[in-house]
């Protein structure tokens, strides 16, 4: 997504900017290899909890969306689901390249390719997997990106909703879940 | 190894099998005609081989057969079989092995899905396990092509300067 650059927050948005960006509670969205990286960061070889940020149980009480690696349809679906639960701000972070651009299952009949057309993706951490180190210095951008105004997914995905739609529908035919173990 | 001599000659008489070998210390593999497979079964449970561990097919396309294996385990010898059967490509149908092995109704609903296998008397078996919605040829079969579905349904990034301009944007400090 092309950055709108234009500051033109109101003054209580930009305080609430600077509390959310230094409590930052995580969903973590644990669908491909990706999740193996997330304990290291975590505990307390690097330790996230010094930047305010934590695991979270339930998306309704998360900010950030993490979605570790690469997305089947039914898992996409799932995610579409999650993420409209949340509340503003809301962010995702998307790890790895399958995020990106499908990564080795770019050829895959079961996996998307990339992950921007189905929903707003703030901060890509490329990598196959991204070390801890490039988590870490992920969530520090996204911390920086959050006090400057800059991760506006959310307001985009609000704004663009007929577009993201249409493109979770072309890919998915429909996004509502229905699955034996659900009815 | 001679209860190993004694099963292999058992199930050979009464099996029949087309053809039969030991591919691996206490494995035995066995081909079976497909519309004896219902029968080898169950006799094979009565055996001892209580444990159907995978229902699986390989898709033979050159030949125009899918082949159909079965995994079987005997907890008190401690033999795999493997049992194989060969049906028409075209007109894959399979008597359903629910009713010896209620277990198998699972791997029976992949191999339909991803196959395009139908198990008579499974009625279940069409149920979708693991693709969701899906629309177009069975898609482990040889004959479907994963990149042209990918590529239909799911839009790559077009690779250009929007990428580099993207990550430029985030180096203003
Ligand atoms: S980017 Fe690599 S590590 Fe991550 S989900 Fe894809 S294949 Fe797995």
């Amino acid at each position: 997504m092309v950055l709108d650059e234009k500051d033109n927050r109101n003054v209580w948005e930009k305080i609430g900017d600077y509390f959310s960006a230094n409590s930052i509670w995580m969903k973590w969205y644990c669908t491909g290899c990706g999740a193996i990286e997330l304990p290291p960061t975590m505990t307390s070889r690097y330790d996230m909890e010094r930047l305010g940020m934590g695991p979270m149980a339930t998306p309704r009480q998360a900010d950030v969306l993490l979605i570790t690696g690469y997305l089947s349809t039914k898992t996409l679906r799932r995610v579409i689901y999650s993420y409209e639960q949340m509340n503003s701000p809301r962010f995702i972070v998307a790890f790895g390249s399958c995020t990106i651009n499908g990564g080795i299952y770019y050829d895959s009949y079961a996996t998307i390719g990339r992950l921007d057309k189905y929903l707003p993706v703030d901060l890509y951490i490329a990598g196959c997997m991204p070390r801890p180190e490039v988590v870490m210095n992920g969530f520090n951008e996204l911390i920086k990106m959050i006090k400057k105004g800059q991760a506006k997914g959310w307001k985009h995905y609000q704004e663009n909703y007929e577009w993201y739609k249409k493109n979770q529908l072309d890919s998915l035919g429909e996004v509502i879940i229905k699955d034996e173990f659900h009815e | 190894m001679n209860s190993m001599n004694n099963t292999i000659n058992e199930i050979k008489a009464a099996l029949k099998p087309l053809k039969m070998e030991t591919p691996a210390f206490r494995q035995i593999a066995v081909v079976v005609k497909p519309d004896t497979v219902h029968n080898a079964l169950s006799y094979l449970k009565q055996k001892g081989f209580t444990q159907l561990s995978i229902v699986t097919c390989v898709d033979w396309i050159k030949e125009s057969e899918f082949e159909l294996v079965y995994i079987l385990f005997s907890w008190t010898e401690g033999i795999h079989i493997q049992l194989r059967a060969r049906i028409d490509r075209d007109k894959p149908v399979m008597v359903t092995a629910t009713d010896i092995f209620p277990g198998a109704q699972y791997y029976e609903r992949e191999v339909h899905e991803f196959f395009g296998v139908e198990f008579t008397g499974n009625e279940d078996a069409a149920k979708p396990l693991f693709l969701e919605i899906w629309d177009d040829l069975p898609p482990l079969r040889k004959d479907f092509d994963p990149q042209a579905y990918s590529d239909s349904k799911f839009p790559m990034r077009e690779r250009g300067n929007e990428f580099v301009s993207e990550i430029g944007g985030h180096d203003d400090e």
